[in-house]
């Protein structure tokens, strides 16, 4: 799953796609966009640079963590 | 294709943590510095998007506690809780010098803001005393018998980092790859990289060049998890450097494939990128069985990796699996704790991130781990072979990483290492005019932009599986299948019929639809010469002899190998 950007918050200023490790992100009409999502690391650079918070990154499903919930 | 051309007297290929530290140390010899980048500086490389923990040998601390530069060697090689994962076969000379200047580095580090001392530690970390005001480290145990690691709060080290570099002035060439040393009448002189944006050629010119692109061979093998992106390590760092160093004729360090002889833990269940799953829970985890039982009390505890994998093969025999983190037992200063660790520790921070957006907690949730069974095949991997300056066979090339084992692989080693690498390098270019081969530049221009101007043949993609394909096979006719036949039977004609396909993809013209596409085509090219010089070592029956290094190195086409004995300074004490 690509990273999520809120467009109502995203200030289009283009630092997640300036920093971005593996080149997912581009400017696409002005808007960053997950244009290669399928080479995601999911290491969070993006949503870390994003000063304005409109970033978050969402694990998919084969990441998801397998747990025990022992405690209510 | 678009051609830039730069002078300068260092550079720097890649810019992760290696590479940001040899251009400090090259800058501050007052020597021109350039970085290229395959990624963008401020949050390239293994630590990206942070890192927690950093062994080091303190000497206001240690010396104090009977713990020396030389116990440490020996530890890291033989005694100690991963010395037995090295097996020995690590350069105990760069492991020395990685423990002695580790804490100038980490000194280097706090300079520019990186914060490694707390007013506040836990009675969990090591109880020292600090001179008077000054605040203290947080230091647990973990890689080592001795308590030396550092808890630190890395998440911004490398935009910390890049802003220092821009301080001193240094280039930096974000988004090009380096796909070219270049090497005139006996010396590096330079390099050719390009740019995953825009396609455009930089010809870099100089007379010290240093090799900082990472340790990792990401694509190389089919990915455990059907994910190539889903890995350990970072996924842009493809042997770019194995390849480069290779094709300019430096001598390289090669480990064939393995077979794992023990069980292990590395990670969450599903989530690979989650190096230091367990050890970063330090101090609240603890490893259970599916009954609940403890088996390993806290994961970062010095009992012998020996004392930890037979509890955790007791329990994986008894069929009492799967196997968990557990928190829910700790108090919550200690979760809190571990949270905190977490947070710093680059990939560790988006769990954290998605396990709130997913509703688990470490207080009331046990999170699944890997069980990594005996037995399991290794790939094998290539490394620049270095003397302890950091200088290759090659002249006027020095090295940072990937270079040959020099103990647990994590942050001291590429710190260290690209220090002294960018200060030799600085020290070398004095005076010094680089000359370069116009005709290797261009035949390098050339091969770059043919994928781009190929409008038949295979995508990146296609290539890769087929080269993974082959190099499952590698890995399989190596190692014996399973069960394993004895040593001898290694399958020369199938290792033959493996070099035989990797020959056929080189031969295949290689497709790139745009500039991002071709940096991903040319990352399987590396991949695929790195492929072909494993095999072809693994045809070498010198290649397994025991307690030797297994070298090679192109020279005319060909790739002559060398064995030679691994010499300790510190050899294993026997009784």
């Amino acid at each position: 799953m690509p990273p999520r950007i809120d467009a109502k918050t995203c200030t289009r200023c283009g630092r997640c796609v300036e920093v971005c490790p593996l080149d997912v992100l581009r400017m696409v009409d002005g808007a960053p966009a997950a244009v290669y999502a399928g080479e995601c690391w999911h290491c969070g650079a993006c949503a870390m640079e994003c000063p304005s918070g409109a970033l978050r990154v969402e694990l998919p499903l084969h990441m998801h963590p397998v747990v025990r919930r022992v405690k209510p | 294709m678009n051609t830039q051309r730069i002078e300068t007297d260092v550079l720097v290929i890649g810019g992760g943590l290696g590479g940001c530290m040899a251009a400090m140390a090259a800058a501050r010899r007052g020597a021109r510095v350039t970085v290229m980048e395959k990624s963008h500086v401020d949050r390239s490389g293994a630590a990206g998007s942070g890192n927690d923990h950093f062994w080091h040998w303190n000497p206001e601390i240690h010396p104090g506690r009977g713990w020396t530069v030389e116990k440490m060697v020996r530890d890291i090689s033989w005694d100690g809780p991963y010395g037995a994962l090295s097996g020995g076969a690590i350069d105990q000379q760069l492991t020395e010098v990685v423990a002695s200047e580790s804490y100038a580095r980490v000194k280097d580090l706090e300079s520019i803001g990186v914060n490694f001392r707390f007013d506040k530690i836990y009675p969990w970390n090591l109880q020292y005393e600090a001179h008077p005001g000054e605040n203290r480290f947080r230091i647990i145990p973990q890689f080592q018998s001795e308590w030396d690691t550092l808890n630190y709060e890395g998440r911004d080290i490398k935009p910390k980092l890049a802003a220092e570099l821009r301080r001193l002035g240094a280039t930096i060439l974000n988004r090009y790859m380096a796909t070219r040393i270049l090497c005139h009448v006996g010396a590096a002189s330079g390099a050719v990289g390009v740019n995953q944006r825009t396609g455009d050629a930089v010809v870099v010119v100089a007379p010290s060049v240093v090799l900082a692109s990472g340790m990792d061979l990401s694509r190389l093998y089919r990915s455990p998890s059907g994910d190539w992106f889903n890995s350990q390590r970072p996924p842009m760092i493809t042997g770019d450097g194995e390849a480069m160093a290779l094709r300019a004729g430096a001598e390289v360090f090669i480990r064939p494939p393995w077979r794992t002889r023990s069980i292990g833990l590395q990670h969450f269940k599903g989530l690979y990128r989650s190096s230091g799953a367990a050890t970063t829970s330090y101090p609240a985890g603890r490893i259970v069985n599916a009954e609940g039982d403890t088996i390993i009390e806290h994961p970062a505890s010095r009992e012998p990796m020996r004392v930890r994998r037979e509890a955790l093969e007791r329990s994986v025999a008894e069929g009492k699996t799967p196997i968990y983190l557990d928190m829910t037992r700790a108090p919550e200063e200690e979760i809190a704790y571990a949270e905190w660790s977490y947070g710093h520790e680059g990939l560790c921070w988006v769990m954290l991130e998605a396990m709130r957006d997913l509703g688990v907690d470490f207080r009331k949730d046990r999170l699944e781990l890997e069980v990594e069974e005996t037995g399991r095949l290794m790939g094998g991997r290539l490394g620049v072979w270095i003397s302890p300056e950091t200088e290759t066979s090659l002249p006027g090339l020095y090295a940072a990483s990937p270079v040959q084992p020099a103990g647990e692989v994590s942050a001291p080693i590429p710190v260290v290492l690209g220090y002294r690498a960018g200060d030799r390098a600085a020290a070398n270019a004095e005076g010094k005019t680089p000359s370069v081969d116009e005709a290797e530049i261009e035949a390098e221009l050339h091969r770059i932009a043919a994928p781009l101007e190929c409008t038949e043949g295979s995508d990146w993609r296609e290539m890769n599986i087929a080269l993974n394909d082959a190099t499952e096979d590698l890995k399989r006719l190596f190692c014996g299948f399973n069960p394993p036949p004895a040593k001898d039977a290694v399958g020369k004609q199938g290792l033959q019929t493996v070099r035989e396909r990797l020959a056929t993809l080189r031969k295949t013209p290689i497709v790139a639809a745009d500039p991002h596409e071709l940096i991903r085509a040319l990352e399987v090219l590396n991949l695929i010469e790195v492929a072909d010089t494993i095999t072809e070592a693994a045809l070498d029956p010198r290649v397994t002899e025991p307690e030797a290094w297994f070298l090679g190195k192109r020279s005319s086409g060909a790739t002559v190998f060398r064995s030679t004995p691994i010499t300790y300074k510190y050899p294993k004490e026997v009784g």
